[in-house]
């Protein structure tokens, strides 16, 4: 009975970890890169310079820019600065008339200058953040394929820690290059080293969905999503305008007012209502780095003509903060650069177990036709789908930095062929896939990978002036480390495409090596 | 960060020479069932101990955030160095132990 339990978690590890895995590939190294989604930014936008920060000039200027260009939106939305993110960001809505929305017109500021930035338009790391939960398909249905796969995962995961039962006993073990027994142990090793990890960022992604998964208690109780999200997100009650015009004071001694009554919280963003009104309001949003549990409605509010503070947003309740920090240990907002970092390398340990369980799968069953050297449609299938979602999936993040540094400026929809070139990339690399032999094809597409991103730093180079020297000189640590990261990426494909031609020559003889001990045992 | 880290990594170290494919592999000789005891006992009071300089220089909900990763990023570390740079991951371990005192003077 109980081996009959633990062949049937097998079996579903095996076939579910099959079908879903790569998708899973996919969503968990966009993911994972997601965590670096504002210095992937800060690089794809190289107008946009880093400064020193200086909140309370940055806040002043765009005051100041914002009463100049819009006085009479309906309202101002100001990004400020802050350690990974440098650009000052304005955004106005125009007034219109009443029951209609006013267009966004949205600008980057200089944060030491003031002067309106022209970056290149660029979706940057907010593409891979978009990905790996929408999976550029129309809402909702790419949040609900990529909710399901959270769900895989998630049965994924348990099945796996029953199949793989000695994950425990062995937990130090892994022997390289003793072929699939390596594969084995590197799956089994990063599975349970990181296995906290594994579980929150998949536990954490269904709790974040979980209106769009598990709808029913919600509807039961309040009819529909809408009016849940109405009773849990009030729309704010700032007052209407009243026609009197009135000056709006500085915004500076409401920011610092704001972070007192935090406690020294950072502040996000900030919006103006009807400002130029003597009922303009000024609402301090807290920036969700503060706390490891994300609170979605910190506030202070205040009125914008006389400076008191109208509202300050309560504690949050105990559900919600249950669901924050569910949300906010899956964004990891609140991470320094060292727990980042971190972050980052349980991400890539997370991929790294969804990569080697493809590779084990077909390796395999692949054992079988190595002698006849003639592969069923279903295994070239699956070293197909294998080698253009791993190594594939490489060339397009690689063509998609490409494309950032190669297509002009001024070209008309922009940062469309980026996100165009990534697929179509992509969509190439399934096609090589198809035409080459399978390890020759794996050599090839890291091959080329290595020096897409090998490449990156010195097409950096030559096409702006930001290059590791300049960048590591003047301090700015995400657009070296970019660079470099990009360099040792390309340096590890290398070294991939290396072990896989070199292997190809390797593994007969150990073979023959074997088979010829074999027959002298016999003998 | 920096303590529990290392705290971290000395106590996997130990967890891991406790056993004894490891311990032959390390240091070539079979554990007496003392020192596997007193080495499995280390071992799992350094891991738990690692919880108070983590949760010492921050607050709880950061601390134990810090700590999660880095017990798993250092168990990754040490087995990653294990079959490649085993004399390596060994000379961490002691250098790790040498320069944890250092360290909690520091954050204290």
């Amino acid at each position: 009975m109980k081996e009959g339990f633990r062949q049937a978690m097998a079996w579903l590890h095996t076939w579910v970890g099959l079908i879903f895995g790569w998708l899973l590939f996919a969503i968990f190294l966009t993911g994972t890169l997601s965590y670096f989604k504002d210095e992937i930014t800060h690089w794809m936008q190289p107008e946009v310079q880093a400064h020193p920060l200086d909140n309370a000039r940055s806040l002043a200027m765009a005051q100041t820019y914002l009463q100049q260009q819009a006085p009479n939106a309906a309202r101002w939305f100001i990004t400020l600065p802050d350690s990974r993110q440098p650009g000052l960001s304005v955004m106005w809505q125009d007034k219109v008339d009443p029951g209609k929305r006013g267009n966004f017109i949205r600008k980057r500021l200089d944060s030491l200058a003031g002067s309106e930035v022209q970056a290149r338009e660029s979706m940057g790391g907010e593409f891979f953040y978009r990905f790996h939960f929408q999976l550029q398909m129309p809402y909702p249905w790419g949040r609900w394929l990529s909710t399901m796969a959270a769900m895989v995962m998630f049965i994924a995961l348990i099945t796996g820690i029953i199949t793989h039962k000695k994950i425990f006993k062995d937990f130090f073990t892994f022997r390289p290059r003793k072929g699939q027994r390596s594969w084995l142990d590197g799956h089994n090793a990063v599975g349970v080293l990181v296995l906290p990890f594994h579980l929150m960022i998949t536990y954490s992604s269904l709790v974040i969905f979980m209106s769009l998964v598990m709808p029913a208690t919600i509807v039961a109780s309040y009819g529909s999503t809408d009016a849940f999200f109405d009773d849990l997100f009030p729309a704010t009650t700032n007052a209407p305008a009243l026609g009197q015009p009135a000056p709006l004071l500085a915004l500076g001694p409401m920011y610092d007012e704001a972070r007192r009554q935090w406690g020294g919280g950072h502040v996000e963003r900030l919006v103006v209502n009807n400002p130029g009104d003597v009922n303009a309001s000024v609402n301090v949003i807290r920036a969700g780095s503060d706390r490891v549990v994300h609170d979605f409605g910190s506030v202070v509010s205040f009125n914008g003509a006389s400076g008191e503070v109208v509202r300050v947003s309560t504690e949050q309740s105990l559900p919600m903060a249950i669901s924050g920090s569910f949300y906010g240990l899956h964004m990891g907002h609140f991470a320094g650069p060292v727990l980042r970092w971190l972050y980052f390398i349980c991400g890539l340990a997370g991929t790294a177990m969804i990569g080697t369980g493809l590779v084990i799968w077909l390796g395999k069953r692949q054992l079988k036709h190595a002698k006849t050297g003639v592969m069923p449609f279903e295994l070239r299938l699956v070293e197909v789908l294998n080698i253009a979602s791993m190594s594939g999936l490489m060339i397009a993040i690689g063509a998609f930095f490409w494309a950032n540094r190669l297509l002009p400026v001024g070209f008309v929809e922009r940062s469309n062929w980026e996100v165009q070139s990534f697929f179509i990339a992509w969509g190439l690399t399934v096609l090589h896939a198809m035409l080459r032999r399978g390890r020759q094809g794996w050599v090839e597409q890291l091959s080329l990978g290595a020096l897409l991103f090998i490449g990156v730093p010195l097409l950096n180079a030559l096409t702006t002036s930001q290059h590791l020297g300049v960048s590591l000189v003047q301090g700015d640590w995400a657009m070296a480390g970019f660079d470099l990261t990009c360099l040792g990426c390309g340096i590890f494909l290398a070294w991939a495409a290396w072990k896989m031609q070199h292997r190809a020559v390797a593994q007969p003889k150990a073979e023959r090596a074997r088979a010829m001990h074999l027959k002298g045992g016999v003998n | 960060m920096l303590l529990a880290l290392l705290l971290c990594y000395v106590g996997f170290t130990a967890l891991c020479l406790s056993t004894d494919r490891h311990h032959g592999e390390l240091l070539h000789s079979k554990p007496s069932p003392n020192r596997r005891l007193a080495l499995r006992l280390a071992g799992w009071l350094l891991l738990i101990v690692s919880i108070w300089p983590a949760v010492h220089t921050t607050d709880w909900g950061q601390g134990l955030v810090e700590w999660c990763a880095v017990l798993m990023c250092s168990a990754l570390l040490l087995v990653l160095l294990l079959p490649y740079r085993p004399r390596l991951a060994l000379i961490l371990a002691g250098f790790s132990l040498l320069a944890s005192p250092v360290a909690a003077v520091a954050i204290l």
